[in-house]
């Protein structure tokens, strides 16, 4: 990954947690909440693997949490966890899938509730399971409603790495 | 040098040379240490923010970071705010439309069933006027003393073309019978025609077939009251030579001779003398009532019962 890469990379998600904490935070829509930051993370580890799923998700995690003045280390934990699991999807059975994006998205959304359920479990704070399953189908359905522009525009900033630069396990025979 | 007849499966089944065991490449083998330490350190260092900012959430080095932290990001916030105001308003606009449809519609739905709960407040409030100067009448001295109120609400107004009839909740099982008089607050109504157990019709005084014993309070001339034109009564059969005035007090006449006792006992307001009226071929004056009782708006009566099941009206 270039330093450009990285740069944009580093941008985006920048504008997207404070789109989060300043916007989309506010959108009500049957009880969901669009999370665009976890898209945009989505595109970016997608398209440029582990290593940078769980950075860009760790300091993503970091924005929000210095800027809603929360538990420092509570949301950079869990996208951390996100980002590099979805990293490595995208490195080896997600490459070249057109599905992949929407399905990524829509299994983290509802990981990402569930873990920061237990977090929050974990901390003695306050863990409502009732209302996060509650708001679990309108913001999956918000997400993924999301994931197509987001997508499309990360994709547009970061390009498609050829699958040579991907770092794979897979190991062949021979 | 394989033999030519060898075929590819033997080369390969039936060698004896053993296969390497296969060895990750360095590089890849490599990146995969990489990656799994990044994540490791990365999960470390956001458990170790958590820890700390666990045990002193209001104080400490990685508050104060963090307080400068939301303060560098807070004109950022402010910014996003700014442009995304105008969306915002727009969703908030039609949000608050379609919130205002539906509220609508519940507001509308409960404007319906206060109205109708008014209505019955209402009516609840104009019943209790009737029936406290229904008390009021068979408590004061108007009030025939040998006989029992029995209070009953009209169920219903029969009356047409054919007759001034109403239904009241009232019948043997509380001592009406037949011919038993019933009273408003404000004056006589009519007298029990048909009786039931529990209900009984009356025929009001503008009935046809009505008549009842009556005279004037003032001049007590006697006549018979009887259903007249437009809602009034008529006192019939009043001579020539007797004085009727205008505006005097028609009352029931009660019993004259023990031996034909009234069905009406003594003294009960019919109405008030309206117009007075003769002609030259008449034998009797022409003498307008207008009843007291509003007949077309009853909602509770009293069946006049004798306290003494011998007493005679």
């Amino acid at each position: 990954m270039s330093i450009a890469d990285g740069l944009k990379a580093a941008a985006l998600l920048f504008v997207a947690a404070i789109a989060q904490v300043s916007i989309f935070s506010q959108v009500h829509v049957f009880g969901g909440v669009p999370q665009v930051l976890l898209v945009t993370l989505v595109g970016v580890a997608l398209l440029r693997g582990t290593i940078v799923g769980a950075v860009a998700g760790f300091f993503a995690g970091l924005v929000i949490d210095t800027a809603t003045l929360g538990q420092l280390g509570l949301t950079s934990l869990v996208l951390t966890v996100a980002g590099y699991w979805i990293g490595r999807y995208g490195e080896t059975t997600g490459r070249d899938r057109r599905h992949a994006p929407f399905l990524s998205v829509a299994v983290v959304t509802i990981l990402y509730a569930f873990g920061a359920l237990l977090v929050h479990f974990m901390l003695g704070e306050r863990a409502p399971g009732g209302a996060v399953l509650e708001s679990l189908v309108p913001t999956t359905v918000m997400n993924l409603v999301l994931t197509a522009p987001v997508y499309a525009l990360v994709r547009l900033l970061l390009r498609p790495l050829e699958r040579a630069d991907f770092a794979t396990e897979v190991q062949l025979l021979g | 040098m394989a033999p030519p007849n060898r075929s590819a499966r033997v080369a390969v089944l039936g060698s004896s040379l053993q296969r390497s065991k296969p060895q990750p490449h360095p590089s890849r083998a490599r990146s995969a240490v990489v990656r799994r330490s990044v994540l490791a350190v990365l999960v470390l260092v956001a458990l170790g923010l958590l820890t700390i900012s666990f045990r002193s959430p209001t104080s400490g080095v990685l508050h104060d970071a963090q307080s400068y932290g939301a303060s560098a990001l807070r004109p950022f916030q402010v910014a996003a705010v700014r442009v995304a105001r105008p969306f915002r308003d727009a969703y908030n606009y039609f949000d608050s439309l379609a919130r205002a449809k539906s509220q609508n519609e519940k507001l509308r739905q409960m404007v319906r069933d206060y109205r109708a709960q008014a209505l019955l407040n209402a009516a609840a409030v104009q019943q209790n006027n009737e029936l406290q100067r229904l008390l009021r009448f068979e408590t004061g001295p108007r009030y025939p003393q040998d006989f029992r109120p029995v209070n009953a609400a009209v169920l219903a107004f029969p009356s047409g073309a054919f007759g001034q009839q109403i239904v009241i909740d009232a019948g043997t099982s509380s001592g009406v019978h037949l011919n038993t008089p019933v009273v408003s607050a404000d004056g006589l109504v009519g007298k029990v025609t048909q009786v039931g157990r529990s209900t009984s019709v009356v025929t009001l005084l503008t009935d046809p077939d009505s008549a009842v014993p009556a005279r004037d309070l003032k001049t007590r001339v006697s006549g018979l009251i009887r259903h007249g034109q437009n809602g009034t009564l008529i006192l019939d059969r009043v001579p020539k030579d007797q004085v009727v005035d205008k505006g005097d007090w028609i009352i029931t006449r009660g019993t004259v001779d023990r031996r034909y006792p009234d069905e009406y006992p003594y003294g009960i307001p019919i109405g008030r003398v309206v117009a007075v009226g003769t002609s030259d071929i008449a034998s009797f004056l022409t003498v307008q009532v207008q009843p007291l009782a509003n007949i077309d708006s009853l909602d509770a009566v009293a069946a006049l019962v004798p306290k003494h099941p011998r007493a005679k009206p």
